[in-house]
């Protein structure tokens, strides 16, 4: 069995134009960037897609200059935050947000409602289901940006507050500041769900 | 690795097992090949604007010293002055000749 190689010595392989290792890279990260995306672009689909590739061919470029001073995922999160708040800019400037679901242009119905429940759930309990998992991807895309990242860093890929700090390029207060108010808000917008979550 | 959680500072245990159940989408299948495909399509097009870029350098230095030459070939040699004598000559020659035409004109 081949021992995992760490993050910083495949950017050094990446750095000399392996493709190979850059392909592990990507394997190994892709959920991450991908989710951390989506969340804060809202949704998933061709523009989550493009976004997450951009990150991943900014790494490929940035591998020359690359210097492991940070954990390799905090650098990489700085990378897709930066690209995010860039989209997220020009997407308002363009004005055409849209956080709808896809939908069947024929029967008007949402693609993501008839998908088949990956859980094997009834089509009882997935439409719950759906409904709590809308309800909070609608809470948290409510949220302000710098708040929708923290929680999502925290909430999803268990980063310390420290980490975070240094992706945002902010103090560890107001990170925590940022975590508190997006609790309160959470709290309001969820506050039918909370009870019955448990 | 468990993350050190505190209450006070994180979403609280009701609302972090809410949003658990509402977990970020995964990349697509095929996220990794579609990305080195793209990568290696950008790469080839960077390699040719580069392999322009480099050129449109040379057509202009090219195009310069061209300029250059011609503006030194054309530019009036230093110390050539034209005499009355030759001015006049060369005014009475054409007059000459258009006499000449007109006699053979018949005018």
């Amino acid at each position: 069995m081949v021992a995992e190689v760490s993050d910083e010595e495949l950017m050094g392989q990446i750095r000399n134009g392996d493709e190979e290792a850059f392909r592990i890279l990507i394997e190994r990260h892709q959920d991450r960037v991908y989710g951390t995306v989506a969340r804060m672009v809202g949704g998933s689909g061709p523009e989550v897609e493009e976004i997450a590739q951009d990150v991943f061919l900014r790494v490929w470029k940035a591998a020359a200059t690359y210097r492991a001073e940070a954990k390799f995922t905090t650098w990489l999160m700085t990378v897709v935050r930066n690209l995010v708040f860039t989209r997220t800019a020009q997407r308002a400037r363009r004005k055409d947000i849209d956080g709808s679901d896809p939908v069947d242009e024929e029967t008007g119905e949402s693609i993501m409602a008839r998908a088949p429940d990956p859980a094997g759930r009834t089509p009882g309990e997935a439409l719950s289901f759906r409904e709590l998992e809308r309800a909070v991807e609608e809470a948290c895309a409510e949220l302000p940006e710098n708040q929708r990242l923290v929680v999502h860093l925290r909430q999803y890929e268990g980063m310390e507050f420290e980490e975070i700090g240094k992706i945002t390029g902010m103090s560890l207060t107001a990170v925590k500041s940022l975590m508190f108010r997006a609790r309160e808000t959470l709290k309001k917008k969820l506050s039918g769900y909370l009870g019955a979550s448990k | 690795m468990e993350k050190k959680r505190s209450s006070e500072e994180d979403l609280g245990k009701e609302l972090e097992a809410l949003l658990a159940k509402a977990s970020p989408p995964r990349a697509p299948a095929w996220f990794a090949a579609k990305t080195l495909a793209r990568l290696r399509q950008e790469e080839v097009r960077e390699g040719g604007r580069s392999w322009w870029v480099g050129w449109r350098w040379v057509w202009a230095a090219g195009a310069a010293a061209l300029v250059a030459a011609w503006v030194i070939w054309d530019r009036p040699k230093a110390g050539m002055e034209i005499s009355d004598a030759e001015v006049f000559a060369a005014l009475d020659a054409l007059v000459q000749q258009d006499e000449e035409n007109r006699w053979w004109a018949g005018l």
